[in-house]
């Protein structure tokens, strides 16, 4: 019996709780080969390479945001540096100005690529995951225990979808 | 791994059970300890606020020794806050799964320990409130910026960076376990936990890019921790005071870093175990793998202690001799000869497997050897600085009570927030653990040994 839902879903559909991975993969992999793919949302715990190889994910695109925010990083780091530099020369150990001196300013590049590359991830991360989300749904305290769960949307109770879910785990219809 | 955890069984179900138990009932060591932190916090506060008031005359510093206990705290406490990064991110790149069990407490050790190195500068200063202007990168009033060929400054940006990357990998590492504590909350708490966790739901999808956007903050946070001892190493080894002049000093720093930050994550666990029950979560072959880390890196500095000694001998340089003879002999070889013994010679103890599977004395030798990497730092810094190429100008330094009791706020403030999060936070990743086990497959019944 599901009992631990904690708020109403957003649209119709049934939701349901299973107890083993390959179980819940079997579904996805039912709901994935269906003609007309119903949308769906998966829960779990925590990350299996299994369910993401099962829901046929693309790599992520985190990678584009960490690559931007590096970029920006050593560059910001190295202007900053060259460009204080020109404008007001500072000899230090003879050395003038600029390019001379871009050995010292390899620190601070370096720091900047790891500040910004860092900050770039967690945007990244953020956003395409869609938090902060103060809407965000969770449906059933149980998928951050120890159950995976999939909410199958626009499924009416008495479709082969719903029974195929309520012979694999328990299920929860909204209408 | 010992026999008595040869049977270990256990499945994700009972992680966040296990695990959460800290969030519910605080043994009443935890006040104790809580009040004595807290004690110390506010007693080291007062001396700050005394110092700021009246002068930096209060403090031992004097010409030439213009860095003390001060500095010497700072090095401590970066060094302290390494050992964090190392496990949550150069042991995730490797795959080494005992990580999991420490990495949180570990991480979280890194933060507060940074915090506290962060405060050094401050209070280094005297007039606090210039700190900023003295220390970020902002032009004077005649538009002229600083120096960028200077190490201090590379120094401010790599602890700034270590502190922030580090703070957003440990935050990241533990909204879905926040998630995983709001759903079993209620009320304000559960309110409170769901703001924490930004309101995480736990989708395959949101897990696709949290997985890979970890990756890559560890990825970054390899390099970076590396780099960080390095950087503060130069702020002595940019130098051209004997003593600190030599290019030994980044992986030196960096071995020792981690040493002192893997006996204090030892120092910490222990308790911390006992005190919320978590034996079986930090087992004994994870409290193993963190002494056998304590005993390489200790092999690394004990050579490079010897390297050292060895270089300002061959080098021929009369003054990097005379500054060596004198670690040995002169009037700082007490700090140098505790340095040796409890960095070096104690360690060696946990060749044996007896002394690492013994905790009373795994945890002394731990305490002996964070001791020891503050005495290290102490030696690096004043028995060099006493004494230059000018007689003339050579000194001597005590350091004053004052410096001594805010040094004891420092740890303080540290074990303050330590003591905080294991009150309120995961103390270990529940989502990471429970990624280690064997996944729930239907007709085989879980069991981890991760």
């Amino acid at each position: 019996m599901l009992t631990a839902l904690k708020e109403k879903p957003p649209r119709k559909g049934v939701y349901a709780l299973f107890e083993y991975l390959d179980d819940t993969i079997a579904v996805i992999e039912r709901l994935r080969a269906d003609r007309d793919e119903p949308q769906f949302d998966v829960f779990t715990p925590t990350y299996y390479h299994e369910l993401e190889a099962a829901l046929g994910y693309k790599p992520s695109g985190v990678r584009w945001f960490t690559l931007t925010g590096a970029l920006l990083g050593v560059t910001l780091g190295f202007a900053l540096c060259l460009l204080t530099d020109y404008d007001w020369p500072l000899v230090v150990g003879g050395k003038t100005a600029g390019v001379y001196s871009l050995p010292a300013y390899v620190v601070i590049g370096f720091e900047m690529t790891i500040l910004l590359g860092a900050i770039g991830t967690i945007l990244g991360m953020l956003w395409l995951g869609k938090v902060p989300n103060p809407k965000g749904q969770i449906y059933s305290t149980a998928t951050t225990d120890d159950r995976f769960g999939i909410f199958v949307y626009d499924v009416v109770e008495d479709s082969e979808l719903a029974r195929l879910l309520r012979e694999k785990g328990e299920t929860q219809v909204y209408s | 791994m010992s026999t008595a955890e040869a049977g270990w069984k256990r499945t994700i179900s009972d992680v966040n059970d296990g695990i959460l138990v800290n969030t519910r009932r605080p043994h009443p060591a935890f006040y104790v300890a809580l009040f004595l932190a807290a004690a110390c916090l506010v007693l080291g506060a007062v001396l700050w606020v005394v110092q700021i008031t009246l002068g930096m005359g209060m403090a031992g510093l004097n010409s030439p020794v213009y860095w003390g206990v001060y500095i010497t705290n700072f090095v401590f406490w970066v060094g302290i806050g390494h050992a964090g990064t190392l496990i949550s991110a150069i042991l995730f790149l490797f795959r080494a799964k005992w990580r999991n069990s420490v990495n949180r407490s570990a991480e979280a050790m890194t933060i507060f320990a940074v915090m506290s190195a962060g405060l050094f500068p401050l209070i280094h200063v005297g007039r606090v409130w210039l700190a900023a202007y003295w220390m970020l990168p902002l032009p004077n009033t005649n538009n002229l910026w600083i120096n960028f060929r200077s190490p201090l400054i590379w120094d401010v940006f790599a602890i700034s960076t270590y502190l922030i990357v580090s703070l957003l990998f440990w935050y990241m590492g533990m909204v879905p376990d926040l998630a995983s504590l709001r759903d079993r909350c209620r009320g304000f708490k559960r309110l409170v936990y769901g703001v924490m966790s930004f309101g995480w739901r736990g989708t395959a999808r949101q897990w696709h890019h949290y997985e890979t956007g970890y990756a890559f903050l560890a990825a970054l946070a390899t390099p970076l921790v590396l780099s960080v001892h390095s950087v503060v190493s130069w702020d002595f080894a940019m130098s051209i005071q004997p003593g600190w002049h030599t290019t030994i000093f980044p992986p030196y720093f960096v071995a020792g870093a981690i040493l002192s930050g893997c006996a204090m994550v030892y120092t910490l666990l222990v308790p911390v175990r006992w005190m919320f029950n978590l034996q079986e979560f930090i087992r004994e072959s994870h409290l193993d793998a963190l002494l056998k880390l304590t005993l390489l890196t200790s092999t690394i500095v004990f050579y490079a202690y010897a390297v050292e000694f060895f270089i300002a001998w061959y080098s021929g340089n009369i003054y990097e001799q005379e500054i060596f003879a004198k670690r040995l002999s002169g009037p700082y070889a007490f700090y140098f000869w505790v340095m040796v013994f409890c960095n070096c010679l104690f360690p060696l103890a946990f060749w044996a497997r007896r002394a690492r599977a013994h905790v009373p004395t795994a945890f002394v030798i731990c305490l002996l050897v964070n001791v020891g990497m503050w005495f290290e730092r102490y030696n690096i810094i004043v028995s060099s600085l006493v004494e230059d190429f000018v007689p003339g100008s050579w000194g001597h330094y005590e350091p004053s009570w004052t410096e001594m009791i805010i040094t004891l706020g420092s740890f303080g403030w540290f074990f303050f927030w330590f003591l905080i999060f294991c009150r309120y936070f995961p103390i270990v990743s529940l989502s990471e653990l429970k990624l280690i086990m064997p996944p729930p497959l239907r007709g085989k019944s879980g069991g981890g040994s991760g």
